[in-house]
């Protein structure tokens, strides 16, 4: 047996209520939220990488271009064994054959170690391709440490696409091209999405928004090596970072503010809204439960009336047929029963009726015997006596077989004791006296037929011993509403363990009878009236003993 | 219901979630990389941008070190290399503002320190000059009118009160650069002596004292001011940007004191800090920064920007550095108190 407190119909359907319709219904409905927001992130970071790695293929397709550009240009230079003003239109070719296709042609420049332009395909050179101070810096410093190998430089904002063709003496010439921004930012433009385009140490060449750069222009350092969501000035992005074999890095973001925040919101929603059913479903169920229990209640009711002994309830049910089911057994039960007990109750009477009638008729034969035999000795010394004491046991006799009668009154049973004291009276002559004082007011009281007069011999039986006289005192009176009647003599009583072999019997109603007497009369005051009436003995050794009766007043 | 069941749908439904906030958050929030973060070395510097860029881009493109730089003024830079905190470099700041803080600088001499001029090769320990840089005045052209300004006496003049941008000395070290020039130069080489004059000029201010060295020449290039107290290459800077300004060198005489590269003895990235260094001392590194940057080279190699006067036409004043750097502290409190705590 578990010790948890059992708990009642009503809470269970209620529980039942929450547990199995409500709380799956949240937790569903949260998973799905969480899905939700798991599938959007995958989505949206996804998204962003796929961008990120489209803007890297198609800048590299355009680099790969222009470094073709640059290849050919120099193959034109080998051709024409450096000279350039016989290659002029090649390259003219060249460009033109590998711009054609971009909004921009962008600039094409041929210079000399000492930075004198040997060709230029349009006006202006930048000043960091030609001014002295430039000779060991940025553009040049690139191309003369990375000798014969075509490079990528960002420099102060400007793509350069630069290769320096070394020769036996050193650097012999340098081709560059500038690259038109245009055409990179093209492709930027045409996503929509937050995108950053830095060389190798993260200086920004382009990006289209702000706020994602250092105060010097480089990429904020949070992006860098990173993949993944990042906060910068509150803001959140979803950012990815991929190189490209030229040696730029393509940034691309998501910002994710605002889709976070209704999501947010979505939920908080959605999480109020269940609040509110769970309280206003508490609340409900606590009304519902009690209307779908109402009925269990009833019979739980009306159970608890049978226990306490009240048999005449009735169960009338409607709502449902179950209970209803249940509620016409219950009141097909209850008459069953009721017309059982009835039924028993008129039995037992019976058979107490029969008891009693027993107890009744049982006669002392110890006293029939003895009285006749006083009888047969008394004819020879005193025939008066002898005639007295038959008349009076015949009417001891007439009285017990006679009186049909359960009950009879005082008066009536007072007048039969006369007999048997008669007869007492005459066996024990002198030795023998009696003092009955009944009060009149009770003598047309009804009492148990034979009532007295077991008490007497009981007194005759322990009282006389060795003893010379013996002298019993019978009173009878009421008590408030209840009729006493006390026999005391002043015998030589009755031993302790007799004194308890006889109360044993009497509390105990079945066993060996010896004190056949005293048993009888008690027997039956229980079998006739229902309470708290019966018979008590006390007794001390050589003082006497006292028997008192208790009984109902019946008139 | 079985209670196994129940805990066994609970267990799924909690797996589930976990799983999906494993997946989520490892999509999720990140912070810098920490190794990349930590190989990059860090340079405190109170350069504006503008020069700071081109200096850093090839410094990182020519090393394939990666920089991050923190622009900041001269006594916060201390400050924070005193409180440990992650710096490698400290970039800018004159010897004078920086020398009572050798100790904290890890000693280093440049590969390039024989090309360097005699008075800039021995500064001490911890320090490699980087730029000399004389102060200057600078004033606004097209606001000046017929105020002559030729050097400091000129500052005294009336219609100049309150005109005047002048950074609070104790956290710009441009500005303490000029107190020292005033003192040296107005008390004819005895500091003491000069107190006269900075009082008058403390008085010419009303009350007006900016916060740092950025906010003297932007001021006076927006016209807020009429004139500033600054460092040469902030007003030539300012003259590249086609700012109506014009240099004005103090007639009375001229304090140039080199500012220098400085590294933190407390560095994680020594030998990446010791190539910084080497490269701001380069040829081509201070060639670059002469021609373009408008700073005088510590090099004898270097030959001086045209647009700014030849130091053998100024009238430079010398300052003891053992005497400023000593002084120092007291110099703040007494200019501070002639300011009626006005920069408290």
């Amino acid at each position: 047996m578990s010790n948890k407190e059992i708990n009642s119909f009503q809470d269970n359907i209620r529980r039942t209520f929450i547990w199995y319709s409500l709380i799956p219904v949240i937790a569903i409905v949260f998973t799905a939220i969480l899905l939700f927001v798991c599938i959007w992130s995958i989505y949206t970071g996804a998204a962003n990488k796929k961008d990120n790695l489209d803007i890297g293929t198609d800048i590299s397709a355009i680099l790969d271009n222009y470094y073709e550009l640059v290849f050919n240009c120099e193959k034109a230079m080998l051709k024409s064994k450096d000279d350039v003003k016989a290659s002029e239109d090649e390259f003219f070719r060249e460009l033109y054959s590998h711009t054609e296709k971009y909004s921009s042609i962008g600039k094409l420049v041929i210079l000399s170690p000492k930075r004198e332009v040997l060709f230029s395909s349009e006006g202006s050179v930048p000043e960091c391709l030609t001014e002295e101070e430039y000779d060991n810096w940025g553009v040049w410093n690139r191309m003369r440490s990375n000798p014969e190998r075509t490079e990528t430089i960002l420099y102060e904002k400007n793509l350069y696409v630069a290769r320096g063709i070394h020769k036996r003496s050193g650097l012999a010439y340098a081709i560059v091209y500038v690259v038109p921004t245009s055409v990179i930012s093209d492709i930027i433009y045409k996503r929509n999405r937050y995108c950053a385009v830095t060389d190798a140490n993260g200086w920004v060449y382009l990006n289209n928004t702000q706020g994602l750069t250092d105060e010097f222009g480089q990429i904020n350092e949070l992006f860098e090596g990173h993949n993944g969501i990042a906060k910068i000035g509150g803001v959140k992005y979803v950012s990815y970072e991929s190189s490209i074999p030229a040696g730029l890095n393509i940034f691309t973001f998501s910002d994710i503010n605002r889709n976070l925040s209704i999501m947010l919101i979505i939920t908080a929603v959605i999480a109020v809204i269940f609040v509110a059913i769970i309280v206003i479903t508490y609340r409900s169920t606590a009304k519902s439960s009690e209307i779908y229990t109402r009925d269990v209640k009833k019979i739980e009711k009306a159970f608890e009336a049978v226990q306490n002994g009240d048999l005449n309830v009735g169960l009338r049910i409607d709502s449902s047929k179950e209970f209803q089911t249940i509620g016409n057994d219950f009141n097909k039960m209850l008459g069953g029963l009721k017309t059982q007990i009835e039924q028993n109750k008129i039995l037992a009477e019976n058979v107490a009726f029969a008891q009693v009638k027993r107890l009744e008729s049982q006669f002392n034969p110890h006293f029939l015997f003895n009285t006749l035999d006083n009888i047969r000795f008394m004819a020879k010394i005193d025939a008066a006596a002898a005639d007295k004491m038959i008349v009076s046991l015949s009417g001891l006799l007439r009285y017990s077989i006679r009186e049909t009668r359960e009950e009879v009154t005082v008066r009536e049973d007072l007048d039969n004791l006369q007999n048997y004291l008669n007869i007492l009276q005459i066996r024990f002559n002198k030795r023998f006296e009696y003092n009955i004082n009944v009060s009149e007011d009770i003598k047309d009281c009804l009492i148990p037929k034979l009532l007295v007069q077991p008490l007497l011999e009981n007194s005759i039986k322990y009282g006389f011993g060795e003893k010379e006289k013996l002298t019993v005192n019978i009173n009878g009176y009421q008590l408030q509403d209840k009729l006493i009647f006390v026999c005391e003599d002043d015998g030589v009583g009755i031993d302790a363990e007799t004194l308890a072999g006889i109360k044993m019997q009497l509390i105990d109603l079945d066993t060996e009878h010896q004190h056949i007497g005293l048993y009888n009369i008690h027997q039956r005051i229980k079998l006739m009236y229902k309470g708290d009436y019966g018979l008590d003995i006390t007794s001390k050794e050589g003082e006497g003993t006292v028997v008192r009766l208790v009984l109902p007043v019946r008139m | 219901m079985t209670m196994k069941r129940k805990i066994i749908a609970a267990a799924i439904f909690v797996f589930v979630v976990v799983i999906m906030m494993v997946i989520f958050f490892n999509i999720g929030y990140g912070q810098p990389d920490k190794d990349t973060a930590q190989e990059k070395l860090v340079v405190v510097s109170p350069h504006p941008a503008p020069f700071i860029i081109p200096l850093i881009n090839e410094f990182e493109s020519e090393t394939g070190i990666k920089v991050k730089a923190l622009q900041c003024g001269t006594s916060k830079a201390l400050e924070l290399i005193k409180s440990n905190a992650d710096i490698d470099v400290l970039w800018g700041g004159s010897i004078l503002s920086v020398g009572e803080s050798e100790g904290a600088f890890l000693p280093y001499k440049t590969e390039n320190i024989d090309s360097f001029y005699e008075n800039f090769k021995d500064v001490g320990e911890g320090f490699t000059c980087f730029t000399d840089v004389p102060s200057v005045l600078m004033i606004n052209t097209d606001l000046i009118g017929d105020i002559e300004v030729k050097g400091y006496e000129d500052l005294l003049n009336p219609r100049l009160k309150g005109k005047i941008a002048f950074a609070d000395p104790s956290g710009s070290s441009s500005s303490f650069e000029h107190l020292t020039n005033m003192l040296y130069a107005m008390g004819n080489g005895n500091p003491e002596d000069g107190w006269d004059y900075v009082e008058k000029f403390s008085d010419q201010l009303n009350g007006v004292i900016l916060q740092s060295s950025s906010e003297v020449y932007e001021g006076v290039s927006s016209g807020k001011f009429l004139v500033g107290l600054t460092f040469e290459e902030a007003a030539l800077t300012m003259i590249n940007q086609d700012k109506h300004i014009k240099i004005v060198y103090m007639e009375e005489g001229i304090l140039s004191t080199p500012d220098g590269v400085y590294i933190n003895k407390n560095t994680k990235h020594a030998d990446s800090a010791k190539k910084f260094v080497d490269f701001m001392t380069a040829y081509n590194t201070q060639k670059y920064i002469t021609a373009k940057l408008g700073r005088r080279s510590v090099r004898r190699d270097v030959e001086a920007s045209v647009l700014v006067t030849p130091k053998e036409e100024l009238n430079i004043v010398e300052a003891d550095r053992d005497v400023v750097g000593s002084s120092k502290n007291k110099w703040l409190s007494r200019f501070s108190d002639m300011m009626g705590g006005a920069n408290e």
